[in-house]
């Protein structure tokens, strides 16, 4: 059973997470784009982990990962946590409708669950706790999504070949 | 493009896996219905998180910030002869307004003993310094160090030179968080200096600006009036400068505060006397 969580990708995955993870809470003043850009890796790492190396650990992980981001990024737990758990329970449950897919159609997928997830977050924070959606941030994290997108899956394939 | 679909899913232990999905779920209700009533429970887990991860993650991002300090090092290399005149400008104008603020200051303290009044009303708690910002995507806050082993507790106010900051939340043992002024979620009591308005302000949708969302009497400031802590809501002392109303529209106006909340490097941490 620990045999594939203590795989080299896995590994990589997870120190991706943490790094993206340290880098979207510490918030750099002259150099934002790094914050958008750590914010998108991490959630598009999780979801690529979710879809390729999907082990029950990802459950407690997410749970971990989506509470101290509220915590620090908001200060009130819900948003995070809830759009982590609910992404990796759903994608838990379905998981046998999409394996009929092509590699093409789900690395549309991935995005499109990539851009839901910031949305969702942004709503909830809205209506949980009166945070007002920030559209100009919405799009930053949509453009770097758009950028970043390919070039990541492009090494994500990499790190998959080790 | 990515690879082909293959899920590697182990499926063992059946009854683990429920036993953990039921504790998950149990432990996302407990802290999402606690987080907003400020149970201490999870208040003691935010401030064990802020003191044991923060670190660690401030510590992987180090070249990080040493990127970001070199970056800025160098800008203001660039501007040094720029800001040298500028400086040199301000000096020959803050000498004037010494000499008149001496006067002034010396004529304060006849008074004052005329009317046998007590001085300031805010005690200093402690001087902190930014250890880390979180003001970036929905909430405003900064982190400081200073905690309870200093006197700082939850809900006092913090100030800079400039003015008001915020209040601190979350305080543990050495460090504090500061909810700042422009956060939507924090609310201030306010009057301005002119004609005694009193209203309430919060953070803006634009995270610069304050909005007022109450105005007591229904009465509107004028545009350029300046915006004190009123000391109402017994939260934060009275007459601390908040900023300048820069925009006034039919039922609300726009506060911009003073303090420059991307440069904030110290703040003081005070209270009522």
């Amino acid at each position: 059973m620990f045999r594939q969580l203590l795989s080299s990708q896995i590994i990589i995955y997870h120190l991706i997470l943490f790094l993206s993870f340290s880098l979207s809470v510490n918030y750099f003043v002259d150099l934002v784009f790094i914050n958008y850009l750590s914010y998108v890796l991490f959630h598009l790492t999780l979801i690529y982990l979710v879809f390729y190396f999907l082990h029950f650990s990802i459950v407690p992980i997410s749970f971990l990962y989506g509470i101290f981001f509220d915590i620090f990024l908001i200060d009130y737990i819900s948003p995070h946590l809830i759009c982590f758990l609910v992404f990796v329970f759903l994608f838990y449950y379905s998981k046998k409708y999409l394996l009929n897919f092509s590699a093409k159609t789900i690395s549309y997928i991935m995005l499109g669950l990539t851009l839901l997830m910031f949305i969702s977050e942004a709503l909830l924070a809205n209506i949980f706790f009166n945070y007002p959606i920030n559209y100009q941030n919405l799009s930053w994290l949509l453009f770097t999504l758009l950028i970043v997108f390919f070039p990541s899956l492009f090494i994500f394939s990499k790190i998959d070949k080790l | 493009m990515a690879l082909s679909f293959k899920v590697k899913a182990i499926s063992r232990s059946r009854f683990l896996k429920n036993f953990l999905v039921s504790i998950i779920f149990f432990l996302s209700f407990f802290l999402i219905f606690f987080s907003k009533s400020e149970y201490f429970l999870v208040n003691k887990f935010k401030s064990i998180s802020n003191n044991y991860l923060y670190p660690i993650t401030s510590f992987f991002v180090a070249p990080v910030k040493v990127i970001s300090y070199i970056q800025t090092e160098l800008y203001e290399f660039r501007n040094l002869k720029f800001e040298n005149n500028i400086l040199k400008e301000e000096v020959i104008r803050l000498k004037k307004w010494q000499a008149l603020a001496i006067h002034n200051n010396s004529e304060n303290k006849v008074l004052k003993k005329l009317l046998n009044s007590t001085d300031s009303s805010l005690t200093l708690i402690k001087t902190a310094s930014l250890i880390s910002r979180n003001d970036f995507m929905f909430s405003k806050m900064i982190n400081i160090n200073a905690g309870i082993k200093d006197g700082v507790l939850n809900d006092m106010a913090v100030v800079n030179y400039r003015g008001l900051v915020g209040r601190t939340i979350d305080t543990s043992i050495g460090n504090s968080r500061v909810l700042l002024l422009t956060d939507p979620n924090s609310s201030i009591a306010v009057k301005t200096i002119s004609n005694s308005n009193y209203s309430l302000l919060q953070g803006s949708d634009d995270g610069i600006h304050l909005v007022s969302t109450f105005n007591k009497d229904e009465k509107l400031p004028r545009v350029g009036d300046l915006v004190i802590t009123s000391g109402s809501a017994q939260v934060f002392p009275s007459n601390i400068l908040v900023g300048k109303i820069v925009k006034v529209t039919k039922e609300i106006f726009y506060v911009l505060p003073f303090v420059d909340f991307k440069n904030i490097d110290y703040v003081q941490v005070v209270e009522n006397k």
